[in-house]
């Protein structure tokens, strides 16, 4: 364990926080505003799953690496797509961190998840609300050590060889490990319910809903 | 009436005592010299208790030498090295009032100082008797010394040198070519044994010839033991420790060995993983082995029908635990547990004096009410092999989950039983990871160099031993010349007490975290070690003997 603060990278003033969540929340805000039907729900459910997340982290904190987020960001992509489970990846980790600590490392962990959550959404890991829990499995495995190795770039800073980053990685690599089994476990144990979860919730979204003026037969 | 009432204030001001006991009772009294650690163990000869403390090393504080009254307290005088040049830890040594060949000599104490000098202190007024010097090469005297007749044989860094009681003349010099470092010497009925930091015993005859044993690549820091089956050494290395008698390994021990106690046959050695017992009549045989962290001067306590083993404990819990290795150890602990390498000082009417790195003097003047000492929380824990498993939360969880797949096994569900064993597979995980993560993490270190963080404008002292940078908002400060610290936590904790710096300390699931110094948090503290930034907590991440260790804001 690294026992001190500050190891993900330069601390960073103001200024430079306010960059990065302006950043961070335009970025949200393109992936989410788009004409929809139904807002109101569609906002509602990705809401609660998204504070489910950000809670989800907060109280694992304790457990090393153990990030149920990886796996979620997966599902959610795949069963909302690119756009929303990218803006699913990148609240969640702001609301989290808002907890837990927020700095330079926010940028690099918004974006490691949005890229798993793009992933999701473009490997069919979810037809209707069956989980194709092998492929998931696999996905994960990868997509958290990457994610790992990603976020572990957030260190990286000028004196820095490659040499010494790639130490810095391989002292990681029991981290990664258990980032990879608690994935199994977030795959076997929360993937299938999110999955139906959300068909569940948004199934009747993708039904046209009917608009404009319409005739009255009356008797 | 008004000078006279002065007058008397004045005289009252004179008459008090230079220090008096913090707290008294008619059992107990205890006082904080203020002065550095208490590394080694007090000595109570006959209504006074002598102890030496390591000196804090700022501004003009230097190391004393005290004795106090055994049943008030009272300070009854005070010897200060000025000229000491780092942290002294040479046993104390009480001789009698005697007469030999080269004179007669009264009741005194000696003391070896870092500065080469053996200093021989009158023991009622602590007034010198005599001072001899020897050699220093960045340390003087740093071991026990041994009486041998009518001289004191001393342990000097290079070599060896005996000292006439009477009147300090030197009556023999050796010169040898190794280095020593708390190598106390021993003297057998025709030799001195001493080691050194090559891991070689040389013997020297009586009449100065020299010859020597080699026990291999490590660092001999106590008194070699003579026994009947042969010179038994615990001999000090890198990856841990190693019990030899002659050239014959007897056993594989671990890290920063004790200082033995030998009893007759039997010896006692200690680790910071194990207190040890071994046998050596004609063969050495071993007894038994107890977990317990001890590195400092194992004590014998001598009572009527029996005899007890006392063994400091160095961590930051503190205390000190009683008892044979093998059975179960009773703990002694005090209100001012720290880090401690001293042994206890064993009155002839019960009394015990305690000293350890807080620098508290603790005096019992009956044992048999030892819990007038503990402040409240009376606290006896034992500690021997078949107690170090813990039962945690974690355990109940494992067992919880194993029951509940043979539960679903039995209702043929097999997906519950697959998803509950991924869970175990987790929760198993979690709690090896402190463990492989250190492991793994050694293993990785390996590949790399230290880059180093030695500073220039060091003293040539530093050379050698322990130093700690703290880069604190109001400037650097550095501390060197520590020893014998194993891990970061330690050696912080011992150069924050040197600089008066306050250390604040969270526990996270992982281990201890510094979270500020002085009060000051500001974005967080980091170390490194050598240059180099650690992957591992303070605990765990081990110092060597000329480590760097630099605190800086995150």
């Amino acid at each position: 364990m690294v026992m001190t603060d500050g190891v993900h990278g330069p601390v960073l003033g103001p200024v430079e926080m306010l960059v990065i969540n302006v950043v961070l929340i335009t970025f949200c805000f393109f992936l989410l505003c788009r004409p929809t039907h139904s807002a109101k729900r569609e906002i509602l459910v990705l809401t609660s799953i998204t504070a489910v997340a950000a809670a989800s982290r907060i109280l694992l904190e304790p457990f090393p690496n153990v990030q149920p987020l990886t796996v979620m960001c997966l599902v959610m992509g795949a069963s909302l797509g690119a756009r929303r489970g990218m803006a699913f990846a990148v609240i969640a980790t702001m609301l989290s961190n808002a907890v837990l600590s927020h700095g330079w490392w926010t940028l690099f962990q918004a974006t490691g998840w949005a890229a798993v959550a793009f992933a999701g959404s473009r490997l069919n890991l979810v037809s209707q609300n069956e989980v194709a829990m092998k492929r998931l499995i696999i996905t994960a495995i990868f997509a958290s050590v990457l994610f790992d190795w990603w976020v572990s770039l957030s260190i990286y800073t000028a004196g820095m060889t490659i040499g010494e980053f790639g130490i810095y990685l391989l002292n990681g690599l029991p981290f990664d490990a258990l980032h990879a089994i608690a994935s199994i476990a977030s795959a076997v144990w929360i993937a299938p319910w999110l999955a139906n979860l959300l068909h569940e919730e948004t199934a009747d979204l993708s039904e046209p809903i009917a608009s404009g003026e319409s005739d009255v037969i009356t008797a | 009436m008004k000078r006279l009432i002065v007058a008397f204030c004045l005289l009252s001001c004179m008459l008090l005592p230079i220090s008096v006991a913090d707290e008294h009772s008619s059992n107990y009294w205890e006082i904080d010299l203020d002065n550095g650690y208490i590394s080694t163990k007090p000595i109570i000869v006959d209504n006074q208790v002598i102890v030496r403390t390591s000196g804090f090393w700022t501004g003009e504080d230097r190391p004393h030498v005290y004795a106090f009254d055994l049943d008030t307290g009272q300070e009854n005088w005070r010897f200060k090295n000025a000229a000491s040049t780092n942290h002294d830890m040479s046993p104390l040594m009480h001789v009698e009032a005697g007469t030999g060949a080269c004179g007669n000599w009264s009741e005194m104490v000696i003391i070896g100082w870092t500065d080469g000098k053996v200093t021989a202190l009158d023991i009622e007024d602590g007034s010198l008797t005599w001072s001899s010097q020897t050699e220093v090469v960045t340390w003087g005297i740093t071991g026990a010394m041994a009486l041998d007749g009518d001289s004191v044989v001393v342990p000097t860094r290079q070599g060896l040198s005996r000292f006439c009681l009477s009147d300090g003349t030197e009556n023999l010099r050796v010169d040898l070519p190794q280095l020593g470092w708390r190598n106390g010497v021993t003297v057998t009925n025709d030799s001195y044994l001493i080691g050194n930091e090559e891991g070689i015993v040389n013997i020297v005859s009586k009449s100065g010839n020299v010859t020597n044993i080699s026990f291999g690549d490590g660092m001999i820091r106590h008194a070699p033991i003579q026994t009947n089956a042969g010179i038994i050494v615990h001999l000090q290395k890198s990856d841990g420790s190693e019990i030899y008698l002659d050239d014959q390994l007897l056993s594989e021990e671990g890290y920063s060995p004790a200082i033995p106690l030998q009893n007759g046959d039997d010896i006692f050695f200690a680790t910071s993983s194990h207190v040890i017992w071994w046998k050596c009549e004609s063969n050495c045989t071993f007894q038994a082995r107890t977990n317990f962290h001890s590195n400092g001067e194992i004590t014998l306590q001598t009572n009527q029908n029996s005899t007890s083993i006392w063994y400091p404990r160095n961590t930051p819990e503190g205390g000190w635990a009683t008892g044979l290795p093998g059975q179960e150890l009773e703990m002694y602990t005090t209100s001012h547990d720290t880090y401690t390498t001293a042994g206890v000082a064993f009155g002839t009417n019960g009394e015990m004096a305690f000293g350890n790195d807080a620098g508290i003097l603790m005096v019992v003047l009956d044992s048999s009410e030892r819990p007038q000492i503990i402040d409240g929380s009376e606290e006896f824990e034992s500690e021997s092999e078949d107690s170090s498993f813990q039962v945690g939360p974690e355990h109940f969880v494992l067992v919880a989950l194993i029951v509940a797949m043979i539960v679903f096994q039995y209702r043929k569900d097999s997906a519950m039983v697959k998803k509950l064993g991924v869970l175990l597979v987790l929760v198993i995980s979690i709690m090896a990871l402190p463990s492989i993560s250190e492991v793994w993490s050694k293993e990785v270190d390996q590949l790399t160099e230290s880059p180093g963080d030695w500073d220039d404008d060091w003293p040539d002292e530093w050379q050698g031993t322990q130093v700690v940078v703290f880069e604190l908002p109001s400037g650097e400060v550095a501390i060197g010349g520590l020893e014998g610290h194993e891990n970061v936590d330690q050696l912080t904790e011992a150069a924050a007490l040197q600089l008066d710096i306050q250390i604040e300390k969270e526990m996270y699931s992982l281990g201890e975290m510094i979270v500020s110094f002085n009060g000051q948090e500001l974005d967080g503290w980091e170390f490194t070690i050598d240059g180099e930034r650690s992957q591992v907590g303070i605990s765990s991440a081990e110092v060597g003997e000329a480590s760097v260790v630099r605190w800086s804001p995150a």
